[in-house]
């Protein structure tokens, strides 16, 4: 086993370095190329942002409305991470529907979604019998604290929230 | 003590001792890793040094340990996906397909043809993908930043089409048990044939930048040795069995999923430069499969009809008891997933074993580490081309 490359003669040990020399110019020429003529392809972040494909999955979003606490998504849920409690109707209340036509019949007490925990497979979305649990486009959430990443979707500035995150 | 040549003004010089080369010092233990730029994730390896020399290397696993095979008994089959998504992150649709295989043949369920024709070609670009993270890295490795660069920005292409078409970037949760989750329409499918008429004149940049390059065939040609028959023994798989030039390829010689139908090669590593089974060698065959991966593509656009993207599956799939093992050619080498029912309408998995390429390609480091320079025990690591998600699970 030799640890220093074996050269037979002078020549041959010339030959090597002019081949190394000729393809590192090949290659430096390549990278040369790039001065001119390559459209840049990355962005300033903070201040030109990327318009994010229709189906991408960021932050869930549950709009409270339109929930009937069928739960179906916490059991999808593979590290569960969606939080529901329900209760009765009080009697004699008017019974209301969802946007397409299912009856609510359950009052919701809790939604609560851990993001921290979230793994965004998008499984709950697709379970979902109303639509109402969907993946919004923000990706900008970071929080001080753990537990600042658990999001009660009853909370009452939840609307404004929804209309600054969920564009339509 | 004090030496004679130490003492100021004195004119006495140290002696130099001719015959240094048959000095032998103590092995030196040098740990690489866990944090280390070159051994591609959280893989510690203890290499025993003498002075630059690797006398042996011991790789020590276990930091990305994610009990994942132990937690997916207590999910349902369909949570089982986005688990096996992160196996090998770098080539998630790879293993997100040899798990779905392993439910659908349990299940009996039909794959509709779409469906199918979609899978291979959604599985062919994350390997082009995947094969391009392995040559960026590999040349960074080595010392050579600009071809990464160069790797990524393609590489940034197809992780584009993907988060369109599925929704995420890495971690896809794309294949589904029955077909796939979405389906691509028109216009994407146009933008795979552009970058494919794109890319191939790029990937024959990379061989002048980097393949035939001098210094790069210096650092990897005869470095790092395996041969045809401790593959075998050790029962390595995919571009490390086929760098030594044996000519094993699951979607040849094994045909599953419509692969029979398709036209292409299997490149070995041939010994152009240096030896077969050698880093170089390694390193070429996966370029070579890159180009067969745009082959298969392009023969996928063309089969491609309009029609469904998902079969028959039950609301709630309950397995009948029995086990299965299936195993399908990933970018680093042959995934397998073995997985046992109990029936008794169990709605989740008894066991899932994962057979990973990965850990068996590091337990090979030992075989290629002694007798090598330090320097070039980075080339070795980078030219097996590890994800340590899968080998810890």
């Amino acid at each position: 086993m030799s640890y220093v490359v074996p050269h037979n003669s002078v020549k041959q040990y010339f030959s090597a370095l002019f081949t190394a020399v000729k393809t590192t110019v090949v290659g430096m020429w390549i990278t040369f190329r790039y001065v001119w003529g390559v459209k840049v392809v990355s962005i300033e972040y903070p201040e030109v942002r990327e318009v994010l494909p229709e189906r991408a999955r960021m932050r869930l979003f549950n709009d409270a409305q339109n929930c009937i606490s069928c739960t179906q998504c916490a059991m999808a849920c593979p590290v569960d991470c969606i939080y529901i409690a329900s209760e009765k109707m009080p009697e004699g209340s008017e019974i209301k529907k969802t946007s397409n036509g299912q009856s609510i019949r359950l009052k919701l007490t809790q939604f609560t979604i851990d993001t921290a925990l979230c793994c965004y497979c998008g499984l709950c979305t697709t379970v979902c019998p109303t639509e109402c649990l969907t993946h919004s486009h923000d990706y900008e959430f970071a929080q001080y604290t753990v537990d600042g990443m658990k999001y009660d979707y009853l909370a009452p500035d939840v609307r404004a929230w929804r209309d600054r995150i969920v564009k339509t | 003590m004090m030496n004679k040549w130490d003492i100021p003004g004195s004119t006495e010089k140290p002696t130099v001792n001719k015959d240094t080369e048959t000095l032998r010092s103590d092995l030196l233990t040098l740990n690489m890793g866990p944090q280390h730029p070159a051994t591609h994730g959280v893989l510690r390896v203890e290499i025993k040094t003498d002075s630059e020399v690797v006398a042996a290397a011991i790789p020590h696993l276990g930091y990305l340990h994610r009990c994942m095979e132990k937690h997916c008994e207590n999910l349902d089959y369909r949570g089982v996906i986005p688990f096996v998504d992160r196996l090998d992150y770098l080539a998630s649709m790879s293993m997100e397909w040899t798990y779905v295989a392993a439910v659908e043949k349990m299940l009996g369920t039909e794959v509709p043809r779409r469906a199918e024709l979609l899978r291979i070609m959604t599985v062919e670009l994350q390997r082009i993908a995947s094969h391009l993270m392995a040559f960026g890295t590999y040349a960074l490795d080595l010392g050579a930043f600009t071809p990464f660069l160069y790797a990524f920005d393609e590489r940034e292409k197809i992780l584009r089409l993907f988060e369109e078409v599925s929704g995420a970037r890495l971690l896809y949760n794309y294949i589904w048990i029955g077909g796939v989750w979405n389906d691509w329409n028109d216009e994407q499918l146009t933008r795979v044939s552009e970058f494919l008429d794109a890319f191939e004149p790029e990937t024959r940049k990379y061989h002048t930048l980097v393949s035939t390059n001098k210094i790069f065939i210096e650092r990897t040609a005869n470095v790092g040795i395996v041969s045809i028959q401790d593959c075998l023994d050790y029962g390595a798989t995919g571009p490390v069995l086929r760098g030594s030039g044996f000519k094993w390829d699951l979607r040849k010689n094994q045909p599953y999923s419509l692969y029979s139908e398709f036209d292409f090669d299997v490149p070995v590593g041939d010994g152009e430069r240096g030896v077969p089974g050698d880093c170089w060698n390694r390193y070429i065959v996966r370029m070579r499969e890159v180009g067969e991966s745009i082959k298969i593509i392009r023969q996928v656009l063309e089969k491609l009809e309009p029609g469904s993207i998902m079969g028959k599956v039950p609301k709630i799939i309950k397995l009948p008891k029995g086990e299965v093992y299936v195993r399908q050619e990933c970018p680093r080498g042959e995934l397998g997933i073995h997985l046992i029912s109990e029936g008794n309408d169990s709605k989740e998995p008894y066991r899932l074993k994962v057979k990973s390429p990965c850990f068996t390609h590091t337990s090979m480091l030992p075989l290629m580490a002694p007798g090598q320079m330090v320097a070039d025990f980075v080339a070795t690591i980078g030219s097996i081309d590890i994800v340590l998600g899968e080998v810890d699970r």
